[in-house]
């Protein structure tokens, strides 16, 4: 009889705490999405975007001196578009910059649009933006890399970091 | 569907009348309050520190070096007969300076309009004396290397006259001094979006000028340039999307084309400009820049600032050649206004020191070891005004030694009486409140 009644006690014990075994659950943090380009909260310098604009352009570093003229010339404009305009046409007039080949770039058009936004912009296209630029290039014949990279240079995203 | 597409249409047409206020290309959002006095304005920040006792007082050598010559070295600007002993403000002749440079003007400026012998400035440095110019007010707390803190006259005139970007001009004598600043203010209800075209012609049309933005290369602009914008605006959208923005003073592309035409005509003129006849010092190629751009956009406002003057800090007479110099660029300059069909006799100039110089000389001695002047005493307060143009009275003046009439930020308020548009500068509580229209102070 004492012996059937510590069966029991154990097996109710042995029931009451499986009981508080709670179930796991498991959860993520809290993020908040941003599109990519929304980290750039930072301003560039005017020699910032020089150098880094000249760097781009022609895969090597501008001289300090050259520099430093420059971005007197972009101080001395008060219309920051116009100037930024104005010195990325002086050096797309110069032998040197490295672009592909309006070929190249149509025969791999994807490809050329995640190496512009690599190299002007740090980051991959959206789906949204690689399908605007595809079918741009696509329905423009007359649109050849040096125009992307001048759009690319000249927009406001690429002013910050 | 009938129904709907009225009330669509309806909507949309709604909406329409709801925002053409905020997006008309002008900017304008209201009507100006007052008559043009003129269509033009062009104002001069005269020179980067100016006595009285030099300038308007005419004691030449006596006030500041206890030598007894006096005489009028300004004689485009100020009636009265210039030195007979000690020359040296001129060109180079027999002696260094020893060649006044010959007057331009068949009468003086003096004879011409309005001036106003004692003003008070009430800022002893350049920055803080611009600033209170332009925006019509003495911020104390105007810091340096700081875009100024209230609306300046160029947004005023952008805002209430509905002026596009490239009738509102501002030219420096160079990229220092925090120059480049006073285009436009940090003000929420006004700033870049009604600045003005900045431009330091030293710069873009120096030596660094030339190696950096002279060889631009020519684009199409429907072939080549619309492709370029219209990507530029799509990467913009997205960007802006995220909170994302460049401020901009907003020239419209034809503007910024014209802009870019105009900076290649100077490169292409190679320096032979309407430069005044002498143009032997940064100011004077500044003015010659001035006028270029004058002939070009026949602008609204135009205001413009010279320094040399400032030399004498160090050099009293480098101060005496560079007063006479900006007093032959004044001359020059309003004769070349009164030679542009659109701004002849319909443009009126103000020409005001940004602040005096001290009345104790400092230990500086230059070459003929003469004494130099800083500014930071009282004497920096008293300066003077001139106007001159269409409904300016002539040959009146004002004030005199003992009894200031005018402040050096009555130049603000005067701009938008002569442009119209006075009630929205007097009224806004964004000038100091004893800024009035010179006009008022006749």
């Amino acid at each position: 009889m004492k012996k059937t009644l510590s069966i029991l006690l154990i097996g109710a014990l042995a029931i009451s705490f499986s009981g508080c075994e709670k179930d796991k659950l498991y959860e993520v943090n809290e993020e908040t999405l941003l599109a990519p380009n929304a980290n750039k909260t930072k301003l560039k310098s005017d020699q910032q975007y020089i150098a880094i604009l000249y760097a781009n352009l022609f895969q090597t570093a501008l001289s300090s001196d050259n520099l430093f003229e420059a971005s007197q010339c972009v101080q001395s404009i008060g219309d920051k578009d116009l100037v930024h305009e104005v010195l990325i046409s002086n050096y797309m007039n110069q032998s040197g910059v490295i672009l592909p080949t309006n070929d190249d770039m149509r025969a791999d058009v994807d490809g050329f649009i995640t190496e512009t936004y690599n190299r002007f912009l740090v980051r991959n296209p959206t789906e949204a933006e690689r399908q605007y630029f595809k079918n741009y290039i696509n329905t423009h014949p007359n649109v050849r890399p040096e125009l992307v990279y001048f759009s690319f240079a000249l927009s406001d995203e690429y002013q910050y970091y | 569907m009938k129904r709907r597409g009225f009330l669509k249409k309806a909507a949309t047409a709604t909406t329409g009348a709801f925002l053409a206020p905020y997006i008309l290309p002008s900017g304008r959002l209201f009507a100006a309050t007052g008559a043009q006095l003129a269509e033009h304005v062009v104002m001069v920040m005269f020179a980067g520190g100016v006595r009285n006792q030099e300038s308007v007082e005419q004691t030449y050598l006596d006030q500041s070096q206890g030598i007894p010559v006096q005489g009028n070295i300004m004689y485009n600007m100020l009636d009265g007969a210039p030195p007979t002993q000690k020359i040296v403000y001129g060109t180079d002749g027999n002696l260094a300076g020893d060649t006044p440079i010959p007057q331009i003007l068949g009468s003086t400026i003096q004879q011409q309009g309005t001036l106003f012998r004692e003003v008070r400035s009430s800022h002893a440095g350049h920055y803080g004396g611009m600033n209170a110019m332009l925006q019509g007010n003495t911020l104390y707390s105007q810091g340096l290397r700081q875009k100024p803190i209230n609306p300046t006259i160029f947004e005023y005139t952008r805002r209430h006259l509905g002026a596009p970007a490239s009738k509102v001009w501002f030219v420096g004598n160079g990229i220092g001094n925090s120059t480049p600043l006073m285009n436009y203010s940090s003000h929420e209800n006004y700033g870049a979006d009604y600045g003005a075209n900045f431009l330091a012609p030293d710069i873009t049309f120096g030596s660094q000028g030339i190696e950096h933005l002279s060889n631009a290369k020519i684009y199409h602009p429907e072939e080549e340039l619309d492709p370029i914008y219209q990507m530029k605006y799509f990467l913009d959208n997205n960007f802006e999307n995220v909170g994302g923005a460049i401020e901009t003073i907003h020239n419209t592309e034809a503007e910024k084309q014209s802009i870019k035409l105009f900076m290649r005509e100077m490169y292409n003129l190679g320096g032979n400009i309407a430069r005044p006849p002498v143009a032997d010092n940064g100011d004077l190629n500044t003015i010659g820049y001035a006028v270029e751009v004058m002939k070009w956009f026949k602008p609204n406002l135009m205001v413009l600032n010279l320094g040399a003057v400032d030399a004498c800090h160090a050099n009293y007479t480098d101060y005496l050649s560079a007063l006479h110099r900006a007093d032959h660029a004044v001359g020059h300059l309003w004769n070349q206004i009164n030679q542009i069909p659109e701004m002849a006799n319909n443009t009126i100039m103000l020409i005001t020191p940004e602040c005096g110089r001290n009345l104790e000389s400092n230990p500086i001695r230059d070459e003929n070891d003469w004494r130099a002047f800083d500014h930071s005493d009282s004497n920096t307060q008293r300066v003077f005004t001139q106007m001159v143009g269409p409904n300016v009275p002539s040959n009146l003046v004002r004030g005199s030694v003992g009894n200031q009439i005018g402040e050096t930020v009555d130049n603000c308020p005067t701009i938008a009486e002569i442009l119209g548009f006075k009630d929205d500068v007097m009224n806004n509580g964004l000038i100091s409140s004893t800024a009035q229209s010179l006009f008022d102070r006749i």
